[in-house]
């Protein structure tokens, strides 16, 4: 378990890099596009906020919460292990994947533009799920 | 160190790690891969825009703009002060770049702006749009927005309409358009300075940074 969660560590911790960049980038004129195209248009839409309030910062907070988790799971006390924890992240993941899978489908379907830091924060939390265990079962494998 | 402080000191760093790193890289010049090869530092976009300011001025400040993108709207009080603090050095020359695909009312702002240029009145207009960009940015119907606004700036209601529906305003936009992909044009604002490319962020102070650098070339 303890590899998983360095793992999902890492990763919150690249989702952190990726969400704080757009934030800043988002307030600072257009945003360039290395892989895909359309950055700026999505990243300026109507579905880039959810009362004026940009959606990587929802983003970032997701990733500072999975990063806390997995690092308390990290540094957990053997004898007293936070059994619980594993499953919160896996819920987590679970409710930002639905939300992700969400706004891929916007910049496919009604943007038709796609925004690659937004792809990235997609693959991670899809990874980041992929690597939570589900919380039913209790003994993995490492 | 206690066995509960351990995680926290580890989270605390790797959020201020990760600040810093973004921070770093939002910093590093914009280089867009994709168009970095193709893209021309240099390109000849001038002429064919509305033009603000002295003709003779040393700097021509070129804007690819779409009147819908809140990004054009955040830059727009910049760009007028930029131009009120360099009154005899500085012309912006504005061209339509409108993002027809995801700002369902970028083509009739543009031709609004257009039709009341036909008045003598384009840059009332030009401003009006962007400082009232909220009210019909995501209005199912703008036009009465827009005409509401050419009222206010005392046009001519009826031309104005007329002028809403001109294929020759549109071919004008569509030329301005055709002008922004060849040079490689793909966000708004895109900015060019005496033809070269200026990356700008949104700080008054960046700008005058910027300005100020091609001044003194």
């Amino acid at each position: 378990m303890r590899t998983r969660s360095v793992a999902i560590a890492v990763l919150a911790f690249i989702g952190m890099v990726d969400a704080l960049y757009l934030s800043i980038k988002r307030n600072a004129g257009p945003i360039p596009c290395h892989v895909t195209r359309g950055c700026t248009d999505v990243l300026t839409s109507k579905y880039s906020e959810i009362a004026g309030v940009p959606l990587s910062w929802f983003g970032l907070a997701f990733y500072v919460v999975i990063l806390s988790l997995a690092v308390f799971k990290v540094f957990e006390d053997p004898k007293h292990p936070l059994d619980r924890l594993p499953g919160w992240i896996f819920y987590l993941a679970g409710a930002a994947l639905v939300v992700s899978a969400l706004l891929v489908g916007i910049q496919a379907f009604i943007l038709k533009a796609f925004c690659e830091y937004c792809l990235l924060s997609a693959a991670l939390v899809l990874t980041i799920f992929l690597l939570a265990p589900h919380p039913g079962r209790h003994k993995l494998p490492e | 160190m206690s066995k509960a402080l351990k995680p926290l000191i580890v989270i605390i760093l790797a959020v201020a790690v990760a600040a810093g790193a973004a921070v770093y890289l939002s910093r590093q010049p914009d280089q867009p891969a994709e168009t970095a090869a193709a893209a021309p530092t240099h390109a000849d976009i001038q002429g064919g825009g509305h033009i603000r300011g002295p003709e003779k001025a040393a700097l021509t400040l070129v804007e690819f703009g779409d009147y819908q993108c809140p990004s054009c709207g955040a830059y727009h009080p910049l760009v007028k002060e930029i131009l009120n603090r360099y009154p005899q050095q500085l012309r912006l020359e504005f061209h339509h770049f409108p993002l027809i695909s995801i700002h369902q009312n970028s083509m009739m702002a543009s031709m609004a702006a257009e039709a009341a240029g036909e008045q003598g009145h384009y840059w009332e207009m030009h401003d009006a749009l962007f400082e009232h960009q909220r009210e019909w940015a995501d209005s199912p119907n703008a036009e009465p927005i827009f005409i509401a606004l050419a009222t206010r700036l005392g046009l001519d209601t009826n031309k104005f309409m007329q002028g809403l529906r001109s294929p020759d305003l549109q071919a004008r936009i569509l030329k301005d358009v055709t002008r922004g992909q060849d040079a490689k044009v793909e966000a708004v604002p895109t900015f060019f300075i005496n033809g070269e490319r200026a990356h700008v962020s949104l700080s008054m102070e960046d700008f005058v940074q910027v300005i100020e650098a091609h001044l003194h070339k």
